[in-house]
């Protein structure tokens, strides 16, 4: 046998294993996932069961059943915040960025590790939740079925919305590398900037609004556009963009700055 | 071989470290002294890419450590500050670190029974003593099996029987042929330990030396002299230099010249000597020495300006 070079080097496919390893092997990870997933059922069920077919109507059936997603947009984002910013609090950044010193490959494979997980899981969950939700609701006015137009598009459409506010989360949380300040800050862009900066006069104001995280994620979650609303296409169009460009100054400034 | 080349790093109008150069070279352990805040840690999150330098570069192995297609074989480091997460235990910590490298899950199972750790493998690190967490920091250290280990405050908390074990762990890897860097502000554990000192105060080289050279150089020898006239000896020894104390009545201990001076001194003039012991210098002696002239120097310069 030739004494051959060592095998060992950093490789993306490798940082994306150790990425993925570091997900796993905590259990806050399986406890975030199963509870994002729980509540949005539970949510559906619940309000599918309580409704008594007196609605204002207008009321879209695949928000109606996913209204349980307003926690998994939380629930997902600090699951994302947890995997950049909580390895500053833990020190843990130190440790990754010695074995992994160009640092990106660690940032891109986070980002895609998440997705992973949270793209199939809320897929999964929406489809489960839909269903669950109607079986209360026949013969409503929120009676529907899978087939039904813009239905599946809507399930899957909130899926993906779900899973880009979550790494916009990661990249929030990356660029903070503080967990509570992270946190505020997703939900003050998800939550509360779109609601006060909707109460400003300007026209030029509420048309941008309708492009932010949060709507851009109501409007994917809708099977009937609404009237006013952006399309399906643009929001989906709008959300990657809010996730490419805080991803990529989180990463110019992830080369930059010092651990 | 480990090189640091004129680094300097300011945080914001702070400068932790001035143009510091100087080489650690393999097959010895040297130790890395300075009092706590001398820029010790700065220094070594700059050798290993975690801190950009203002001004200089480091170089592993002849490149900077960021250049290594496998920088975890390379370069092992325990840095002061802990740096896993609670929640994981010491097994998936060390995988994590070991997927990023392709290295295999057997070389985890080694570095934990190297520290023995394996009984402990499986249990969260949440729940670890300080030397437990210390004997991790240094099982990651040695997962790349690396040709230079840079170890910040290594022996820091630990029982007289984990220190004992670094000590040695530390000669066994040099021994080796490895390069071994290890800081402490501890000048008497770098007395045990090291070859070869590299000494900073206020983030500038002071001294770059072996022990030996080190200790005889600096002037800290004291010698120990018992005597019934000791009045009138210390009075004959009295010159520019020669710093006599006391402790007990009859005792002199004696700086800034050697034995025989005291032994001839005293016999030219009749006076009995019960003891008469050089005494080897203490490290710790003239470390302080070298620290507190580093620390005064500014203020001699601001008396000579006013």
């Amino acid at each position: 046998m030739t004494t051959a070079a060592l095998p060992y080097r950093v490789t993306p496919a490798r940082v994306l294993r150790s990425e993925w390893h570091k997900l796993r092997t905590l259990r806050s990870t399986w406890i975030n996932l199963a509870v994002t997933s729980l509540l949005t059922a539970a949510m559906g069920a619940g309000l599918g069961a309580a409704y008594d077919g007196s609605g204002e109507g207008g009321m879209d059936p695949v928000m109606f059943a996913l209204l349980g997603t307003q926690f998994a947009t939380i629930n997902l984002g600090v699951l994302g915040i947890l995997a950049t910013a909580g390895e500053y609090s833990t020190g843990q950044i130190r440790a990754t960025m010695t074995a992994v010193p160009r640092r990106l490959p660690v940032l891109w494979s986070k980002a895609a590790v998440l997705t992973a997980i949270a793209l199939p899981l809320t897929l999964a969950t929406n489809l489960v939740t839909f269903p669950l939700a109607q079986s209360f609701l026949d013969g409503t006015d929120l009676s529907a079925a899978l087939g039904d137009p813009g239905v599946l598009r809507a399930l899957a459409g909130n899926a993906a919305g779900l899973t880009l506010l979550a790494v916009l989360a990661l990249a929030i949380g990356a660029l903070l590398r503080s967990v509570p300040t992270a946190i505020g800050a997703h939900i003050g862009l998800i939550m509360i900037l779109p609601e006060i900066l909707a109460m400003l006069p300007y026209d030029a104001v509420d048309n941008a609004v309708r492009y932010f995280p949060g709507k851009a994620l109501e409007v994917l979650t809708t099977a009937q556009p609404m009237p006013g609303a952006a399309t399906p296409g643009s929001a989906l169009l709008a959300l990657l963009l809010w996730t490419g460009t805080t991803l990529a100054v989180a990463a110019w400034v992830l080369r930059r700055r010092d651990v | 071989m480990l090189t640091a080349h004129e680094l300097t790093k300011r945080y914001g109008d702070r400068t932790a470290v001035t143009d510091l150069s100087f080489t650690v070279r393999p097959g010895t352990v040297t130790g890395f002294l300075g009092p706590n805040g001398a820029g010790k840690s700065t220094t070594m999150r700059m050798l290993l890419g975690l801190d950009a330098p203002t001004r200089g570069h480091a170089t592993v192995g002849g490149r900077s450590y960021a250049a290594h297609p496998a920088p975890l074989t390379e370069v092992g480091a325990l840095l002061e500050a802990r740096s896993v997460h609670p929640g994981r235990t010491a097994y998936h910590h060390l995988r994590v670190l070991a997927l990023t490298h392709g290295i295999p899950r057997s070389r985890v199972d080694h570095v934990l029974g190297l520290t023995g750790l394996t009984d402990v493998a499986h249990r969260r690190v949440k729940g670890f003593s300080l030397g437990m967490g210390q004997r991790l920091g240094i099982a990651a250290a040695l997962l790349g099996d690396p040709a230079v280990l840079l170890l910040d405050e290594p022996v820091n908390g630990l029982d007289p029987e984990g220190v004992l074990w670094i000590r040695n762990l530390l000669k066994s890897l040099a021994a080796e042929g490895r390069t071994v860097f290890v800081s402490s502000h501890l000048m008497s554990e770098m007395a045990l330990t090291a070859d070869h000192l590299v000494i900073i105060g206020r983030g500038r080289l002071l001294a770059d030396t072996t022990v030996t050279d080190f200790v005889r150089a600096s002037g800290a020898g004291t010698t120990h002299v018992v005597t019934p006239e000791a009045t009138t000896l210390a009075r004959l020894l009295t010159a520019p230099g020669v710093d006599i104390t006391t402790d007990t009545p009859g005792t002199l201990l004696i700086r800034g010249t050697d034995a025989e001076h005291i032994g001839r001194t005293a016999a030219a003039h009749g006076i009995p000597l019960y003891e008469l012991t050089p005494g080897a210098a203490s490290l710790e002696a003239a470390f302080m020495d070298l620290t507190r002239d580093a620390l005064e120097y500014p203020a001699t310069l601001e008396g000579t300006a006013a």
